[in-house]
């Protein structure tokens, strides 16, 4: 059975319309026009238990919602979905017990407390024993380095400790299944990259499945195996990160000096010249249409090289290229 | 449905047998760490309970006027001490209560309900914990400081009993106000604006309820509705119990609360449930 279970999943918000000013708030009082919103447009995917599954999508695509719906938080206007068997809007309470959720928008932490008080708090919450919940905060306190920040009020630690903490929070009651909405939001490289590892480090150590949502490809490229793009509500690409990039990072971008001067018309078949220079060249071609063989011999044929750089576009650049194909 | 299903997903070595003791723990732990949450402010929680002294200022003066000018020593069976004292707890409760209302529609228009909603706890139940810890400390600083005042003005509070039966009427006082705050803070679920509600149930309270005046003073039809009404079992109640401390007027002060209790409790619940079913959580 999988983890995570989703059919034809849809979300349409009726957001009430007010035109400005005080004619048109008692307008609206009296009669309210409504718009709706289609926020999520019959989604379908699966995740594994244990899975590390990476959502991403530019803004307003649809990721939080689904998330909400997920955590039972939101009702559906359509569709199904199970989380560990259950549906959530139905069964949230019990759902509750067995997932972890963190919004990285959305501190949980009191924020005048020490986080260890929101620990103690959850620790009840969840309704583990005492002597648990001292065993598990010890151990999700080295697990994420935080041993030296538990005491402190939360309103002093630096964003990317406190998300540490909220992470570890959210784990407190070893929940099979973590969802994580925007949960590297804010923080610097360092901070994501070591928030990165310890996420990945409990899904070694517990198992606990993940569905992440990000902004940032890297996320999803150092801790995913599987990613989704939706894009307005809908699925626009699904597959392993790894076939991904196989698949759209086949455009190359060819910078080359040369020693001598160039043709005026320098040129090659099939390749696009993105800028000539005197003594230079930016050019751009696709592996798939163009060979990589003829294209390096036509470029030492030119005359005598300088130099040569051969370069990927970015995960970032293939998300932008699958978004803007889906704009289309 | 619930358990059998839950269990058989649930990690091994933890059984969820949601005992009696483990929900109260929860909610005593939310109470619990309202409370630390404003002691970490003092200052703060010292500043609330000085508004107590002006207030009782402004009453020591007027009443002593009004009792002057009538030249009795006693109005509707209240002295002037007890009126002082019954202003005094009054005022206690109504500037110890917390409201909710706000921190709902608030909770509700933003969206942060939502991160309440994904914990095994009742949102109602939850709020109500934690306003009763921000509710107790303000209420212990303002009877501290309401007490010295009065009792520097017009001598010595009454008896023993009347501290312990004003505050088992306070507690039961606390739920009926959260009761109001959270139908009107679940308003927010349907209008946008909430404070013109929080307006009127303010007003009531003030007028109806007795924050300004004991009851007894008023004349008798507009004490007739006054009583039959929710608002003077919040503040009333306690207040008169405070000054007259006898079990008859307890025993009616209790049924009062628990019969509006019961009453907006129940409107609460019905609402509540219908709003989760239907909720829409902003943004983000
Ligand atoms: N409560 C609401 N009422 C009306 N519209 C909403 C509400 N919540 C979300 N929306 C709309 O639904 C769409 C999807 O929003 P959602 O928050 O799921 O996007 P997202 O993918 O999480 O975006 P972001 O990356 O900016 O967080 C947006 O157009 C948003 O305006
Ligand atoms: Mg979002």
């Amino acid at each position: 059975m999988p983890a995570i279970s989703v059919r034809n999943l849809r979300k349409t918000f009726q957001m009430k319309r007010k035109a400005a000013g005080l004619r048109g708030s008692l307008r609206a009082l009296w009669r309210p026009s409504y718009q709706s919103i289609e926020a999520v447009r019959g989604l379908s995917f699966e995740m594994e238990d244990g899975e590390l599954l990476g959502f991403i999508g530019p803004n307003g695509a649809g990721k939080s919602t689904t998330i909400k719906i997920l955590t039972g938080i939101l009702h559906p206007s359509g569709g199904e979905a199970t989380v560990l068997g259950h549906v959530p809007w139905q069964q949230r309470q019990d759902l509750a017990f067995q997932i972890g959720s963190v919004f990285g928008q959305r501190p949980q932490l009191w924020y005048h407390l020490p986080a260890v008080d929101t620990f103690y708090l959850f620790g009840k919450i969840y309704e583990i024993d005492d002597s648990s919940l001292q065993r598990r905060i010890s151990f999700l306190a080295e697990a994420f380095e935080i041993e030296e920040l538990l005491e402190t009020p939360v309103r002093k630690l630096s964003l990317g400790q406190r998300m540490r903490c909220e992470v570890a929070a959210s784990l407190l009651h070893r929940p099979r299944v973590l969802l994580l909405d925007e949960p590297s939001i804010g923080l610097d490289v360092v901070a994501k990259q070591r928030l990165r590892m310890t996420i990945q480090r409990m899904n070694e150590l517990e198992g606990v499945g993940v569905l992440l949502t990000s902004h940032d490809a890297g996320d999803i490229e150092t801790l995913c195996r599987r990613v989704i793009i939706v894009n307005h509500g809908e699925i626009v690409y699904r597959d392993k990160v790894s076939s991904l990039k196989r698949r759209y990072l086949t455009v190359k971008t060819v910078d080359v000096r040369y020693n001598e001067q160039l043709a005026p018309d320098f040129s090659l078949p099939g390749v696009e010249m993105v800028k000539v220079g005197r003594y230079g060249a930016k050019m751009r071609f696709d592996t798939r249409v163009t060979p990589v063989e003829p294209v390096i011999s036509g470029l030492a044929a030119a005359g005598s090289l300088a130099d040569v750089t051969v370069s990927e576009p970015s995960l970032e650049d293939v998300i932008s290229a699958i978004y803007a194909r889906t704009e289309a | 449905m619930r358990s059998r299903e839950a269990g058989a997903l649930a990690v091994e070595g933890r059984v969820r047998e949601h005992s009696a003791a483990a929900v109260a723990g929860k909610y005593w732990a939310v109470f619990r760490t309202q409370l630390l949450n404003s002691l970490a402010y003092p200052i703060d929680l010292l500043g609330r309970s000085l508004l107590i002294v002006l207030f009782m200022w402004i009453f020591m003066n007027l009443w002593r006027v009004t009792y002057g000018a009538t030249g009795e020593s006693s109005i509707a069976g209240l002295t002037l001490a007890d009126t002082m004292w019954y202003l005094m707890m009054a005022e206690a409760v109504m500037l110890s209560k917390h409201d909710l209302s706000e921190t709902f529609s608030e909770q509700v228009k933003d969206g942060s309900v939502a991160y309440l909603l994904n914990k095994p706890f009742n949102f109602i139940l939850y709020h109500f914990a934690a306003g009763l810890g921000d509710s107790l400390l303000a209420f212990a600083g303002n009877l501290l400081i309401g007490s010295a005042v009065v009792w520097l003005m017009v001598g010595p509070p009454p008896g023993i009993a009347g501290w312990i039966f004003a505050g088992a009427a306070v507690v039961l006082s606390w739920l009926l106000d959260f009761c109001f705050s959270a139908l009107i803070g679940l308003s927010a679920f349907v209008v946008e604006e909430t404070n013109a509600f929080r307006w009127i149930y303010q007003k009531f309270l003030l007028l109806l309820g007795g924050v300004l005046i004991p009851l007894d003073f008023f004349p008798t039809w507009l004490q007739t509705i006054s009583l039959n009404l929710p608002f003077a079992w919040i503040i009333y109640g306690p207040a008169r119990l405070f000054v007259e401390p006898s079990l008859t007027r307890l025993g009616h002060v209790f049924l009062q609360q628990c019969i509006w209790l019961a009453v907006v409790g129940g409107i609460v619940w019905v609402i509540y449930r219908r709003a989760v079913a239907r909720l829409v959580i902003n943004g983000g």
